[in-house]
């Protein structure tokens, strides 16, 4: 059957006749790394992919795609030709480098603690998916890094929350909170502040021996931190020396992660 | 047809699948759906879940899986690749609306159930666009290499509207009222403005329980609406909607009680709480509000979980409903955490201080409720839903709140007309969200004839997470000179509000205000002195004095200042003054229980402002104004109301009260006269004869506002009829000037002509009740809301400035 | 002005402390007084139950005018060893420390907002 071209009438029809697919692609290329315009790269590699669907340069400039609209801050579409990669070609070599360009794509997008993290849960999802399935990719390390952030960032909301229930004199709310973090998110930078902030609630609540356990273990893993010195000052301004009973449950939260 | 056959399959290692048939996805690919190790079995199981996995694919039209010597034959037929998709005859709904919602995308893969739901999609979209004949066609057109284009063929048909929406059985609300109820709207001349009159059966459905909710409300507790049936009329090119009501009875309340089987609730002081009184109409929505403040009442004497129930038992002769609130034990349960999802803009804490409840106090329904409440009153989202999961224990609760922003930017250009302040044009830009953080800015600058200004507002809600609003205002405003006020005065300033909510009607807003004011008045309305007129200086004398020798020409004057016009002298001694520093402390209280703020049927809302000038600054007044309005509904539609305005201005501290400071009399109080129209008036003949104000007024004016029934009801026209009166008395300002030698003097009044000085004071001060009535037309207009006012005078003075046709309204776009 | 008293946390039923003898089982003690506010194990484990009254005159901020913390004490096999109540005055009076850490993550300033707003018109 003829080309239908002048039915539609619309443009996209007269490029004329199809490209060689290799000749479309390093076309693109050229424009993404020489020219720096991610955008006119991007039309280059979906010509390739819908001239050649066969073809292995249909494979490479799908991948190309998923980085230019990521170059160009285009998340959602770098996400969505980055997916279809992951489906399409689960055994190509460059698969780990699409999953991981799915959680890039997610973190760039983490925005401040006070606000929805559903960005920050997805992007740790899909980088673990990268060190769960490409464990020996150059990709796992930089995935694992990403995740730390996140998680970092997960454990600060906690923090925010935690901290505004206890200005509000809320000490069930902040408590459990600051549990939280300091349970779940024991390996990120927030777990200091978390426990110097339970020995402040406690000391408040006037439950000395928790507020003793809580400055204990902080001092015992962090002794350095300028956290543990604010707890020690507050223990010791009401009269008694931080010491840690073995069997309260932050010491044997840190002793399940080997820390305590 | 999608045929799979499965054989059983003798266990085979991975390597000896061969792949047959696939042209787009490489075989490995394939292979890697297997999941089987090397050297693992492959049983049927690992086979099924390998087709079952191929097909999720979506890449595939049909797999085959067969054994062979051995080995096991995969052979597929891939789907086509879809290489352009397209949409023809779509007027209404453009490509992208269109391609955003389906599944067949260019270089996605094609496949027929696919391009079957995508069809039915489409019809669904132009159907919830009121659009009900379409037919969508889908064609398909092979292309070289396996590849397809998909183009959908619209053949929209006409728009579908509500031709007419009848009520039957509705004895108690006229049609025109219950039109006013349901949401749908019926197609008429200015239909294409809206678009409430497209026919949805949803909304027929929801009209349906909004009109049972309206008579609920209105005392008929036995209301049931039969049926809603919307039958399409061709002739009328539209749907006709008959909604059959039986009305029942109109109950009034019985015997209200509560019954608490918790122990030590002191019951009688609950009663005070109630919203349901015997005698008055059954009110549904006030049980359920009465439910709700017993709720919150109680959990703050510390029984959170008792749990509230009305029971209604009606005694159907006596058309009474005896109302018993049930108070049980309920059961006991702790939040354990509110999670706050989908705030992509607004901080978390803006939602989360809306809880007048925490994580670790006890569930309690109505706060939640009320909660959910606030936070869509916020306006920031497009939805909010709040939904409860079980916690870690029986006893916890995990509260999850959804949102979904909006955009709450606002950008708007507004334009009006009136006859007092003749075209004003206004462009603003403001935020209600402003970085997330739930402050409120706005920035505005108005252009019109008489009036020139801008202002800039910032608004915060929670001062120190307090309930307490924040306001500050910084703006400037000129109202050139005109025939209402011969000199111009330009304000600048700022002011510093605090909003404080003492319940929920009463609150307080104490405030600070500065700002700079200076007249302006051109030289022609300010070149009379009797003193030492001289023509080289611009000064002239007046016509009695015309005589004197000019000291410049030596001859008398031949020019007398009045001749060019001439202002008051009270606002060229206001001019002499120079620009003042005004800096006053003040409050609003405020009580408000009106039923709706912008068009209100029934309530009172009473203003008090008191202002007082004179911490720092270069005057020094107490300015009192009162403005009452009661709203009440006399007969169905038909809204009565009564306004009584009154104020009191004192200088203090020695020093009298500026010309500018007092009330001026205008359509405000007494419709009928122009701005600054009526009340005590410098009348010395040839002057521009300023009005001056008064120290004291007060004003009643009466009005019955009525639906115009012969017109289409959405035209939305109101016919109002009003009467007003009011008296603005004692002028404090000034009434000579000795520097000048000038003196204020009546039309028929003896000038003497040697002493200037010598003249006694005289300004047009009748002590005169003005009245007058009329009539007014409002109309909701699609462009905005516009009145047209006739008013009468029916006693006035003689110098009072009348203006019958009075003309206001503006829109927004 | 009018006040008004709120319960804030954990609700203590009637009589409910008299049903909890010393040597009481853990379940017991969970079936009376339900789950706790919070759990803290000091050797063995420990129940608190956290329950505040509060004032608060219309808009002036809401304050703690009374506190009471049941603490519940198990032995090493769960069994109630003793009994506790903290009142408002054990509670030390100090103000938090103000210092918090630092957080990452796209900050929305004022231009990103203007640029994001001018988007939605």
């Amino acid at each position: 059957c003829s080309s239908l071209g002048s039915l539609f009438g619309d443009k996209d029809d007269d490029l004329g006749p199809d490209l060689p697919a290799d000749k479309l692609y390093n076309e693109g290329v050229f424009l993404l790394n020489e020219k720096g315009s991610p955008k006119e790269a991007v039309k280059k590699f979906e010509e390739v992919d819908r001239q050649h669907p066969y073809s292995d340069w249909a494979r490479k400039s799908l991948l190309m795609t998923a980085y230019s609209y990521y170059e160009t801050q285009q998340y959602e579409d770098a996400i969505g030709a980055a997916k279809r990669y992951v489906s399409m070609h689960p055994g190509s070599p460059d698969v780990a480098y699409a999953q991981y360009l799915i959680g890039a794509s997610y973190y760039d997008q983490i925005p401040d603690v006070t606000r929805d993290q559903t960005r920050t849960e997805r992007a740790i999802q899909s980088l673990e998916e990268v060190i769960r399935k490409y464990p020996t990719s150059e990709y796992a390390a930089q995935a694992r890094k990403k995740i730390e952030v996140g998680r970092d960032h997960l454990a600060a909301k906690e923090m925010t929350v935690a901290r505004y229930y206890m200005e509000k004199k809320n000490f069930i709310g902040a408590i459990n909170r600051f549990k939280v973090v300091v349970t779940q998110y024991q390996t990120t930078r927030h777990v200091e502040e978390a426990l110097m902030r339970l020995t402040e609630c406690y000391m408040m609540l006037g439950i000395v021996a928790e507020a003793q356990t809580a400055a204990a273990v902080l001092g015992h893993n962090f002794p350095d931190s300028p956290w543990y010195k604010d707890a020690y000052n507050l223990v010791r301004g009401g009269g008694l020396e931080p010491s840690e009973n073995k069997g309260s449950w932050i010491s044997r939260a840190f002793k399940k992660v080997g820390l305590g | 047809a999608v045929t799979v056959s499965v054989t059983p399959v003798l266990a085979q290692s991975a390597s000896q699948i061969v792949v047959e048939g696939n042209r787009r996805v490489e075989a490995d690919t394939i292979r890697s759906y297997f999941r089987v190790g090397p050297g693992e079995r492959l049983d049927a199981a690992k086979i099924d879940e390998a087709l079952k996995a191929l097909y999720a694919t979506g890449l595939f039209q049909d797999v085959r899986i067969t054994p062979s010597g051995g080995r096991i034959v995969v052979s597929v037929v891939e789907n086509q690749v879809l290489n352009r998709v397209a949409f023809e005859g779509n007027r209404k709904l453009k490509d992208e609306q269109i391609s955003t919602e389906i599944q067949s995308k260019p270089r996605g893969t094609f496949s027929r159930a696919l391009v079957q739901s995508d069809t039915q999609r489409i019809v669904e979209i132009y159907q919830r666009s009121g659009r009900y004949d379409v037919r969508v066609e889908p064609k398909v057109i092979e292309l070289p290499n396996g590849r397809v284009d998909l183009v959908f063929e619209v053949d929209e048909g006409g728009k579908t509207g509500v031709a007419k929406i009848v009520f039957v059985g509705n004895k108690a609300f006229s049609d025109w009222r219950l039109k006013d109820v349901v949401k749908t709207g019926e197609t008429n001349l200015l239909s294409w403005l809206k678009s409430n009159d497209i026919f949805d059966p949803d909304r027929v459905e929801v009209d349906r329980d909004l009109i049972r909710r309206f008579y609920l409300r209105s005392g008929y507790a036995d209301v049931r609406v039969v049926s809603a049936i919307s039958e399409y009329d061709p002739s009328r090119k539209g749907f006709i909607i008959t909604f059959t009501i039986d009305e029942g009875d109109r109950y009034k309340f019985g015997n209200v009680d509560i019954q608490s089987t918790v122990r030590n609730i002191d019951v009688e002081r609950l009663r005070a709480r109630l919203k349901t009184k015997p005698g008055g109409i059954y009110n549904a929505d006030a049980v359920e509000k009465s439910v709700e403040d017993l709720t919150i009442e109680v959990s703050k004497l510390g029984y959170p979980f008792a749990s509230i129930r009305p029971r209604g038992d009606r005694d159907f002769n006596a058309r009474l409903v005896n109302v018993v609130y049930v108070m049980e034990e309920g059961q006991r349960a702790y939040i354990e955490r509110i999670n706050i999802r989908g705030n992509t803009r607004t901080r978390d804490y803006v939602i989360r201080r809306e809880f007048d409840i925490v994580e670790g106090d006890a569930y309690n329904r109505a706060l939640v409720d009320r909660a959910e409440r606030r936070i869509k009153n916020l306006n920031y989202f497009k939805n909010v839903r709040i939904t409860n999961e079980p916690g870690s224990a029986p006893d916890r609760v995990v509260i999850n709140v959804d949102v979904e922003e909006q955009a709450t930017g606002e950008f708007s250009v507004s334009g009006g007309y009136s006859t007092a302040d003749g075209f004003v044009g206004e462009v603003s830009v403001g935020e209600r969200n402003l970085l997330g953080r739930g402050h409120v800015a706005r920035a505005s600058l108005t252009y019109g004839t008489r009036t020139r200004g801008f202002e800039l507002s910032f608004v915060e809600p929670y001062l120190m997470g307090q309930r307490l609003a924040l306001g500050v205002d910084v703006f400037g405003k000129e109202t050139t000179s005109s025939s209402y006020y011969s000199y111009t005065s330009s304000t600048v300033g700022g002011s510093l509000k605090l909003g404080i909510p003492i319940t929920d009607n009463f609150s307080i807003q104490p405030r600070y205000t500065a700002y700079r004011q200076e007249i302006k008045l051109d030289q022609a309305y300010n070149n009379c002195n009797n003193i030492n007129p001289n023509s080289a200086a611009g000064y002239y004398p007046t016509p009695q004095f015309q005589g004197i020798t000019d000291p410049a020409t030596g001859q008398p004057f031949t020019f007398n200042c009045y001749q060019d016009g001439e202002a008051s002298l009270a606002v060229r001694r206001e001019l002499a003054n120079g620009p003042v520093f005004v800096s006053s402390v003040g409050s609003t209280f405020s009580f408000n229980t009106l039923d709706n703020n912008k068009n209100p049927t029934n309530g009172l809302i009473v203003t008090l402002n008191e202002d007082f000038a004179g911490v720092g600054g270069d005057v020094n007044y107490s300015k009192t104004t009162l403005d009452t309005r009661l709203y009440n509904e006399i007969l169905p539609d038909v809204v009565g109301s009564i306004r009584i305005q009154g104020g009191y201005a004192t200088g203090w501290g020695g020093s009298d009260l500026r010309m500018l400071d007092h009330f001026q009399g205008g359509p405000n109080l007494v419709r009928g006269f122009q701005t600054a129209g009526w009340g005590p008036r410098d009348i010395t003949p040839g002057t521009n004869q300023d009005a001056l104000g008064g120290s004291m007024y007060w004003a009643v004016n009466l009005e019955v506002q009525t639906p115009l029934f012969f017109a289409p009801k959405d035209f939305g026209m109101k016919i109002a009829f009003f009467a007003d009166a009011g008296q603005l008395s004692d002028y404090k300002g000034p009434t000579s000037w000795a520097e000048r030698g000038l003196v204020m003097t009546c039309p028929n009044q003896a000038i003497n002509t040697t002493n200037p000085m010598a003249n006694v004071p005289c300004y047009g001060d009748e002590n005169l009740v003005r009245s007058s009535v009329g009539v007014g037309l409002i109309w909701a207009s699609p462009f905005g809301p516009l009145r047209f006012d006739l008013a009468y005078p029916i006693t006035y003075a003689d110098y009072d400035k009348k203006q019958i046709f009075r003309f206001g309204g503006g829109t927004k776009f | 002005c009018i006040t008004q008293t709120y319960q804030r946390g954990y609700i203590v039923p009637e009589g409910a402390l008299e049903q909890i003898p010393l040597g009481a089982s853990q379940e017991q003690v969970l079936i009376v007084l339900g789950t706790p506010s919070t759990v803290a194990t000091v050797s063995g484990e420990v129940f608190y139950y956290i329950s505040q009254r509060a004032e608060q005159t219309s808009f002036l901020p809401q304050t703690e005018v009374d506190r009471r913390v049941i603490a519940v004490y198990f032995d090493r096999n769960k069994k109630v060893e003793r009994l506790a109540n903290y009142g408002i005055k054990d509670g030390r009076i100090f103000d938090f420390v103000s210092r918090s850490t630092p957080t990452t993550g796209q900050e929305l300033n004022y231009v990103s907002y203007l640029f994001k707003a001018l988007k939605w018109f």
